[in-house]
C-alpha cells in the first residue's frame, strides 16, 4: 500500500508528519537550499553549538501552525460570535477549514524559503525595495513550487499562502481578511507567532541555554480567536484576534519573558553582532555589484556553503577581495565592544551611541570602529484575555508580569583592537561632551 | 526625517490627544498620525495600510516600541482595556531641543488632538477608513460613492454610518485648509 503520510524526527516536537504534496515542497530545489543556511548566522563562533539550519526550523513551524489551527478552530473553542464573523467557522461543511489548514502548513513550511546566507545578518544587501520576505513570495510564485500548489484538490490559491507566510506587514499590497489575518498571526504574529515559539525553542536546545524555554503545550492549549476589547468604546466588538482563555496567561508570559532572556542573552550578544557586521562588510566586497542577485535561479545557488569557503580563502590570501574583512571572522580578530547603551546616557540623548560614533570617526579614522543600532519590532504584548467569569479583557489589564518585560535596544560601537585601547582612554575623558544633545538650530537633524 | 525630531513630534502628538480627553491607547496614536501625516501634511514619512481599524502602520507599531525603550512614552494599563500612552518627562526633554520643528507644525497637530481627541475606537475607524478612502479617490469624488466603497473595505460599517463619516470628513478637510495653507 503506497504511504501518504512521512514522518520526520525532530528534536524538539518529536516526529514531524508531512503529506505527498508537503514532501514535494520539502524535496524542491528552492526548500533543500536550506539545509544549508544557518538559522543564526555566525552564532556558532559563540555558542558552539548553533550549527541548527533554517531548513528543521520550517518543519518546526508548519507542526506547531496546525496545531494551532486545530485548537483554534475546535468548535469547543469557538463562541457564536465568532462563528458568525468568520465565514470558514460558520460553514456546516469543513471543506473551507480542510482548505485553509492545507494552506496554513504550507505557508509556515514556505515562510523561510527567501532567506539569504546567514540569515539575517546580510539582508540590506539586497537591492533597494527587498527584503527575504518579497523573495519569498517570488520562490512561492516560481514555476517549480507553483506546479505543487496547482496538483493539489483542491488546488491552493498561491496568493493564499503568500499572505499566511509573510504577513500583512510584508505584504501591504495584498488586503486581508479578518480570517486570513488570524492564520497570518498563527505563522508570523507579533504575540503567539509560532515562528517565534519554535526558534525560541529550538535556539535554547541547540545553543544549551534555558532561557528560550516555556510552556508551549499549555500555551497553545489555551489559544482562541477572541475580539480585541475595544478601549473606551466599552463593548466587545473589536477586530477577532488571537487571544486566550485565563488559564493560559502564566504560559504567556512564559513566552514573552523567554523572548526578552532569548534577545539579551543570545540574539543581541555583543560579539554575535559584530560577527554579523564583519560578514556583511565582507559580502559587500565578495559579492558582484555587492549585493544579493534577485533573480531566483541565480539567488538559489548562493549558500552558506559558499560564503564559508570564499570567506576561509580570503582570509589566507593577503590579495583576495574582502581579505581584512575574512580575517576578523576567520582569524577571530572581531572588534572589540567599546560602548553600548545604559540607562544614564539613554536619559541624556537616546542616541548617544550614534554621537559617540560620529566623534570617534572625527577624531580617529572612521574605518576602524563600526556602529551598531537595532530596535525590538512589534508591539505590545496586547491581546485579548477570556476571563474565567465570560468577560474579555486586555492582557496588560490582567498581567503585571506582561506590562513589565523590558522593551530591548542594542546600540553598541566597536573598536578595532590596534586602536581600542586609545580610543577607550579618549572616550572617557570626552564621553559627556559628545553625548550633550544639541538644540535643533545647530544639529544636522 | 530624523529619529529624534520624528519622536519630538509623535510625543506632542500624544500629549495633545491626552490633553484634549483621549484614552490614547495605540488605535488612537495610529489613527491620529494617520491625520497628521495624510491629511496636515506633517511629514512623518510612515508606510499606512488598510488593516486594524482602518488605516495602520507597522512602522509606526515600531516607532512606537522604540519610544518606549528610550524611556519617551510608557505604557499604562487601564481596567479592562488596552493600555493608555503616555509620554514621560524625557519626552518633554527631548521636545525642548525640537522647537523650531514643532513650532513649525504645532498648528497641524493641535487640530488633529482637537478634532479625534474626544473619539473612541470605532469613531476613529470610521473617519480615518473615509479619509484613506477620499485618498485613494479624488476628494471631490462623490459623498456617496465613498460611502458605498468606505462599507465594501469594512462591511461592519453601515452604509448610513459610512455616510456620516464620509461628511464629517468633507467638513474637517475644508477647515484644516486654513491650517494647512
Amino acid at each position: 500500500m503506497p504511504k501518504h503520510t512521512h514522518e520526520i524526527r525532530d528534536p524538539i516536537h518529536v516526529f514531524v508528519r508531512l503529506d505527498n504534496h508537503e514532501r514535494d515542497v520539502l524535496n524542491s530545489r528552492s526548500f533543500q537550499r536550506l539545509r544549508h543556511i544557518h538559522q543564526l548566522a555566525l552564532t556558532y563562533l559563540v555558542y558552539p553549538g548553533a550549527t541548527h539550519k533554517r531548513f528543521e526550523h520550517s518543519l518546526g513551524v508548519m507542526e506547531l501552525a496546525s496545531r494551532v489551527f486545530d485548537v483554534i478552530t475546535n468548535p469547543d473553542n469557538v463562541s457564536e460570535d465568532i462563528r458568525s464573523r468568520l465565514e470558514p467557522l460558520g460553514k456546516a461543511d469543513s471543506d473551507a477549514l480542510r482548505y485553509w489548514r492545507r494552506v496554513l502548513r504550507m505557508a509556515a513550511l514556505c515562510h523561510d524559503i527567501g532567506h539569504l546566507p546567514f540569515s539575517h545578518a546580510a539582508e540590506d544587501l539586497l537591492p533597494q525595495g527587498w527584503d527575504h520576505e518579497r523573495v519569498t513570495r517570488e520562490i512561492i510564485a516560481s514555476e517549480e513550487v507553483r506546479q505543487i500548489w496547482e496538483n493539489m484538490t483542491p488546488p491552493l490559491r498561491q496568493e493564499d499562502i503568500i499572505k499566511l507566510a509573510v504577513g500583512p506587514k510584508k505584504a501591504k499590497d495584498l488586503q486581508f481578511s479578518d480570517w486570513e489575518a488570524i492564520l497570518s498571526e498563527i505563522v508570523v504574529g507579533d504575540a503567539f507567532g509560532v515562528d517565534r515559539m519554535d526558534y525560541l525553542l529550538r535556539d535554547s536546545h541547540h545553543l544549551g541555554v534555558a532561557y528560550g524555554k516555556f510552556d508551549h503545550y499549555r500555551l497553545i492549549d489555551t489559544l482562541q480567536i477572541l475580539p480585541m476589547p475595544s478601549s473606551d468604546d466599552g463593548n466587545e466588538d473589536g477586530e477577532p484576534t488571537l487571544g486566550v482563555d485565563e488559564g493560559g496567561i502564566l504560559s504567556s508570559e512564559a513566552l514573552m519573558v523567554a523572548r526578552y532572556f532569548m534577545y539579551s542573552q543570545v540574539y543581541f550578544h555583543p560579539v554575535r553582532r559584530i560577527y554579523d557586521i564583519h560578514l556583511k562588510d565582507f559580502l559587500k566586497s565578495w559579492l558582484p555589484d555587492g549585493v544579493f542577485p534577485t533573480d531566483i535561479s541565480e539567488f538559489l545557488l548562493i549558500t552558506d556553503n559558499e560564503v564559508t569557503v570564499a570567506l576561509r580563502k580570503a582570509a589566507f590570501d593577503e590579495d583576495a577581495s574582502g581579505h581584512s574583512h575574512a580575517c576578523r571572522i576567520v582569524r577571530r580578530e572581531h572588534f572589540k565592544r567599546l560602548y553600548e547603551r545604559n540607562p544614564n546616557d539613554v536619559a541624556i540623548n537616546p542616541e548617544a551611541g550614534r554621537a559617540i560614533f560620529d566623534a570617534l570617526g572625527k577624531e580617529f579614522e572612521v574605518d576602524r570602529f563600526r556602529h551598531d543600532r537595532y530596535f525590538q519590532k512589534g508591539g505590545a504584548p496586547d491581546f485579548p484575555v477570556r476571563m474565567r467569569d465570560g468577560r474579555i479583557v486586555s492582557s496588560l489589564a490582567v498581567s503585571e508580569v506582561l506590562n513589565n518585560v523590558p522593551v530591548l535596544s542594542v546600540d553598541y560601537v566597536f573598536a578595532e583592537r590596534s586602536i581600542f585601547n586609545e580610543a577607550e582612554r579618549w572616550l572617557k575623558e570626552n564621553r559627556e561632551k559628545i553625548i550633550e544633545p544639541k538644540k535643533e538650530e545647530t544639529n544636522n537633524g | 526625517m530624523d529619529r529624534l525630531k520624528r519622536a519630538a513630534l509623535i510625543t506632542r502628538l500624544l500629549q495633545n490627544l491626552r490633553d484634549k480627553g483621549s484614552w490614547c491607547g495605540e488605535t488612537h496614536a495610529q489613527k491620529a498620525a494617520f491625520f497628521a501625516q495624510h491629511l496636515m501634511e506633517v511629514p512623518l514619512e510612515f508606510d499606512f495600510i488598510l488593516y486594524k481599524h482602518g488605516p495602520f502602520s507597522f512602522d509606526l507599531r515600531d516607532e512606537l516600541t522604540s519610544l518606549r525603550a528610550d524611556g519617551l512614552i510608557q505604557l499604562v494599563p487601564r481596567w479592562p482595556y488596552g493600555p493608555t500612552i503616555k509620554p514621560t518627562d524625557l519626552a518633554e526633554k527631548l521636545q525642548n531641543n525640537y522647537t523650531k520643528t514643532l513650532k513649525q507644525h504645532e498648528k497641524k497637530i493641535a487640530f488633529v488632538a482637537d478634532k479625534l481627541g474626544a473619539k473612541g475606537v470605532a469613531d476613529l475607524e470610521r473617519l480615518a477608513t473615509a479619509l484613506y478612502v477620499t485618498k485613494q479617490k479624488r476628494t471631490d469624488e462623490q459623498p456617496e460613492k465613498r460611502a458605498k466603497k468606505l462599507s465594501e473595505l469594512k462591511p461592519h460599517i453601515r452604509i448610513d454610518q459610512a455616510q456620516a463619516a464620509i461628511d464629517e470628513l468633507d467638513q474637517i478637510i475644508k477647515e484644516a485648509q486654513e491650517i494647512i495653507h
